[in-house]
């Protein structure tokens, strides 16, 4: 683990197990005292029956970036209300197992997270000192993957229809910068601004922005299809 | 030769079809403010039945510059990023939570 960029105001703070683990991976206490098994259930479950998780997956493999669960993919206890995290240092998705407790909360945190993990893959992505490629990278996974549905943001008493897609994915990608980088918050609007369109209409891998799970699996479908798509162009 | 041509039937159609219906319409304007426009997938499915029957050229090229058109919406803005030629060279390093690397 990088310690220039644990100190750096990189965001490390959130994630304090990056650096020291409290119990020892794969211990009794580990099982007792955090909720890593569960967490470890869930996730594998994500992998296997989230149509979002699943296209990542495929497209991060054909992207030479194959996913392996024991290296990519780490449960921690994690500060505050954060659910997740991809760490480029190490090439890691976190996911707080003390904060995701419901399985579509995992499907949405696993998909979110691979959706950096996928832009690190097949992109020169400077996580730490370019803030307009950090907003990309959060203004996409705020906009593929499910993050922003209507009825996710119902539940969080965001009633909003007309349009009300793009306005969650500028403020949930501008929290999310806010969180891990140390600007002003209009400084952060301003970057938000200058990329958005840009990267609010990059749906790579998924070809369209998918609204529910049969979404996914035709945008899945259509991944699979695509060398015999682009043959016939 | 001929079963590609079915499965792109089968898409174009699913497309329509999919286009036009509530939820998508719900979708559409919760994501971009508009009702959707259906009329191209509907040009393709029937370009897709022409060509499956008479073979014409015209409705091939049509296909085609339907399917080309709809990828260069998805390109035409600038990138942000320089894409990569291989992936990361560190991806599959062993982890070491030891020693701090140098950066």
């Amino acid at each position: 683990m990088d310690q220039t960029k644990q100190e750096g105001g990189y965001g490390y703070d959130l994630f304090p197990e990056r650096s020291k683990r409290k119990y020892k991976e794969g211990s009794i206490a580990e099982r007792l005292f955090t909720f890593n098994n569960k967490c470890q259930v869930m996730l594998q479950f994500a992998m296997e029956t989230s149509p979002y998780a699943k296209l990542l997956l495929s497209a991060m493999k054909s992207s030479g970036c194959k996913i392996l669960k024991d290296r990519h993919l780490s449960c921690e206890d994690c500060d505050g209300t954060v659910s997740g995290g991809f760490d480029a240092a190490s090439s890691q998705i976190v996911l707080c197992q003390n904060n995701i407790h419901q399985q579509s909360h995992m499907n949405r945190v696993v998909t979110h997270e691979l959706i950096h993990a996928f832009d690190h893959c097949r992109a020169h992505v400077d996580w730490f000192n370019n803030f307009r490629h950090l907003a990309c990278s959060e203004i996409r996974a705020a906009n593929l993957s499910g993050d922003c549905s209507f009825s996710q943001e119902a539940a969080r008493l965001n009633f909003g229809l007309k349009q009300h897609h793009q306005e969650c994915v500028r403020s949930r990608a501008l929290r999310s910068i806010l969180a891990v980088r140390k600007i002003s918050r209009e400084e952060a609007e301003k970057i938000v601004d200058e990329v958005f369109d840009t990267c609010f209409n990059d749906y790579a891998p998924f070809g369209r922005i998918p609204h529910s799970n049969r979404d996914a699996k035709f945008a899945n479908r259509d991944y699979e299809n695509r060398d015999r798509y682009y043959a016939n162009l | 030769h001929g079963d590609t041509n079915i499965h792109n039937n089968i898409i174009s159609k699913f497309e329509f079809r999919h286009c036009k219906s509530f939820g998508n319409i719900f979708h559409h304007y919760y994501t971009h403010g508009t009702a959707p426009s259906c009329q191209q997938w509907k040009e393709d499915y029937k370009n897709c039945r022409e060509w499956e029957k008479h073979q014409g050229i015209e409705a091939k090229e049509a296909l085609q510059s339907s399917e080309m058109n709809r990828v260069a919406e998805q390109r035409k803005f600038t990138p942000v990023w320089t894409m990569r030629s291989n992936p990361p060279e560190d991806w599959n390093m062993p982890l070491n939570q030891e020693t701090p690397r140098d950066s």
